[in-house]
């Protein structure tokens, strides 16, 4: 297989990854390159291990065995606070933001990792924490734009409908600075306009904020139509990886997908 | 913040300071005085242990600890150091305030260091238990009286430092949250998971937390030390810890607004009690037990018996006249047990009755506490009138 992208230079790479829980082998030797800039997609069955895959990027397990490089650093066993510094950012399938805070503070605790003042100045509440706040709200604002959610910035994130919560979960991880971005079923729950909207907005991300982005995802046209590569997983296990089209008719994905139209 | 309202907030307080300072000095009796003292210091501890359980969302039950500290090792330095000549005293009290804020602060680290590090609650396990072993060691200290008094603690009595104090607690509060620092520590009390993969170091919030809201137990526990000028380790005993906690859940954890408020009535108001006459312990169980009774039942028919109005008010009616019957029952039944028609419940005994009642009828009708996450301001209490405005973009 050529390998698309290789003028650009490789952003994440896994190699032979794999994490066993028990007996349970969730991920098993599983390989793939990100270069930057891709629209990359990770499909499978359910249980097939994504969600599990992306817990291993950013460093919410440590990887039993197998590489995973960002930029050419291991990154594997690092804590996910040190992962996102270094520019990973993740969405959650089950969406996990920060209920009692507003969709625009949600947005902001994303950011603060880039915020230099220290707690001491918080605590005096001097100039210097003042005045990144005030950048940190502007910068989110700015965020909450591109989700298209300037207009609940003030209401309190458990309130917000499940579309908005989705999208909302977005903006939060572009806030860290990220240069990857992982998102987990960005479409899941969602009816098909806010889905044509997603498509935009992740297409936005790649092409204006130049961000890499990799997706799980379970609406095949959702995927097919976004993804320019694609990883397929089925029990935790690699079976194919290539551009939609392969992707659409390889055999083995048809069979791990029991004859759904892929 | 502009300069104006800076200066503008440090001259109230300190006007605030001065006024209580010579108000009640200058008028009040020796015990009034020593009511608004303490009231200070349970608002510094009550803010505090906010910080840790409410705004960070740790669960730390062993607050008096960390005042117990404060209070010893600045009682004890003040014992063999202070030379009233040397410096003014209200000097000298600063520099144990600060002494005892270091130790508690310490302490703080050795205790959350280890547990914090941990998910779930080892935190509360953990206080518990280092507030038990602090106990033991002061009471097999000779050097620190044993079971009996550490005394003759240089007076040095200051309500302008305590409120003072208690001033710098809320401000430092507010202005965490006022910033993007304080969103993270919101941050991690709604989700660790998510906090770390959006960069915050939760470890590091969750210590930072407890060492400073420990340290404020420690500086509080310097100035009752000298206020006092004898204490024993039953002034920071479990039940202590216990009201601390008390204040911060009735209060509405994470609200600044809300432990101020209820440090202050739960401080007063068994202070009002002292001058109930004697209940005997089964009136007490009974009156409690009926109570608690009668607010359960009606949170159940407020919540699901939907009637017409006319069935509605004789449910309620029925519920109050059950209770009551309930409790006069209670009461001829408990009668016959010997142990409790004997005891009698005065003051401070009733007091943590009151305290463990007002719990559970909280968490029966409003278990975020009465200001839940929200600071009190009349834009708030407006709301709370107004008929709940539709969110914007609920309905997509
Ligand atoms: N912490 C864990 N402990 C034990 N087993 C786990 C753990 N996390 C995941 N698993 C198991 O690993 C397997 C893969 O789970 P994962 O969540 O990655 O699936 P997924 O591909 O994301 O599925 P879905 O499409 O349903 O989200 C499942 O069998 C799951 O039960
Ligand atoms: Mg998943």
């Amino acid at each position: 297989m050529s390998a698309p992208g290789s003028d650009r230079p490789v952003v994440l790479q896994l190699t032979d990854a794999t994490i066993k829980f028990g007996g349970l082998t969730a991920v098993n030797q599983v390989s793939f390159e990100l270069f930057q800039g891709d629209l990359f997609g990770l499909i499978g069955p359910n249980g097939a291990g994504k969600t599990t895959c992306f817990n291993l990027i950013t460093g919410v397990y440590r990887p039993t065995s197998g590489k995973i490089a960002y930029q050419g650093n291991s990154i594997g066993g690092l804590p996910p606070n040190k992962i996102c510094k270094l520019g990973i950012a993740r969405t959650f399938q089950n969406i996990r933001l920060f209920g009692a805070l507003s969709a625009i503070e949600n947005v902001m605790v994303g950011g603060h990792l880039r915020d230099p003042s220290s707690l001491l100045s918080a605590l005096s509440y001097f100039p210097r924490a003042i005045h990144e706040t005030a950048r940190l709200r502007e910068q989110a604002r700015e965020l909450l734009r591109i989700v298209n959610l300037e207009d609940v910035a003030e209401v309190r994130s458990r309130d917000l409908p499940y579309g908005k919560q989705r999208r909302l979960e977005i903006a939060r991880a572009m806030a860290t600075g990220c240069n990857l971005i992982l998102l987990d079923e960005p479409a899941a729950g969602m009816n098909p306009f806010e889905k044509e909207d997603l498509v935009k907005v992740v297409r936005r991300i790649r092409d204006e904020y130049q961000k890499t982005v990799l997706l799980i995802e379970h609406d095949m046209k959702f995927v097919m139509n976004l993804c320019e590569r694609i990883v397929v997983l089925d029990h935790g296990e690699e079976i194919a990886q290539g551009p939609p089209e392969a992707i659409r008719n390889n055999p083995k994905v048809i069979e791990a997908y029991l004859g759904e139209a892929v | 913040m502009n300069l104006p309202i800076r200066l503008g907030s440090f001259l109230a307080a300190a006007l605030f300071c001065w006024g209580i300072q010579t108000w009640a000095m200058g008028s009040l009796p020796f015990n009034l005085q020593r009511l608004i003292a303490l009231a200070g210091l349970y608002v510094v501890l009550a803010v505090s242990l906010n910080l840790i359980n409410g705004i960070t969302g740790q669960f730390s039950i062993g607050h008096a600890a960390f005042y117990q500290v404060g209070a010893y090792l600045a009682g004890y330095f003040s014992i063999h150091n202070f030379n009233p000549q040397g410096m003014p005293p209200w000097l000298w009290l600063i520099l144990m305030m600060i002494l005892g804020a270091l130790g508690a602060s310490l302490a703080g680290l050795v205790v959350g260091l280890p547990s914090l590090r941990l998910r779930g609650d080892y935190l509360a396990i953990v206080t518990l238990g280092f507030g038990e072993i602090i106990r033991i060691f002061v009471q097999n200290t000779k050097e620190l009286g044993g079971s009996y008094a550490l005394d003759k603690i240089p007076k040095i009595q200051s309500l302008w430092l305590i409120w003072g104090l208690a001033i710098v607690c809320i401000a430092v509060c507010r202005n965490l949250l006022k910033t993007a620092h304080g969103l993270s520590f919101l941050a991690v009390r709604e989700d660790e998971v998510a906090s770390s993969a959006m960069g915050v170091n939760v470890t590091k919030v969750k210590v930072m937390a407890f060492v400073l809201g420990s340290g404020f137990a420690g500086a509080a526990g310097a100035l009752l030390a000298h206020w006092e000028t004898s204490i024993t380790p039953q002034t920071f005993s479990m039940d202590v810890s216990f009201i601390i906690l008390t204040m911060v859940v009735l209060g509405g954890t994470g609200s600044i607004t809300g432990s101020v408020l209820a440090a202050l009535v739960l401080f007063y108001l068994p202070e009002y009690l002292r001058n109930v006459s004697a209940i005997s312990g089964s009136t007490l169980v009974a009156v409690t037990l009926s109570v608690i009774t009668a607010v359960a039942v009606m949170k159940r028919l407020v919540d699901h018996y939907h009637r017409p109005m006319k069935q509605r008010v004789i449910a309620y009616l029925a519920t109050i006249v059950g209770s009551a019957i309930l409790g006069v029952v209670l009461n001829i039944a408990f009668r016959g047990v010997e142990s409790l028609a004997k005891a009698s419940f005065t003051g401070d005994k009733l007091r943590l009755v009151i305290f463990a009642t007002t719990l559970i009828i909280l968490m029966l009708l409003r278990p975020q506490g009465i200001f839940a996450h929200h600071e009190f301001s009349w834009d708030w209490v407006r709301r709370l009138f107004r008929r709940p405005a539709p969110t914007p973009g609920a309905t997509s």
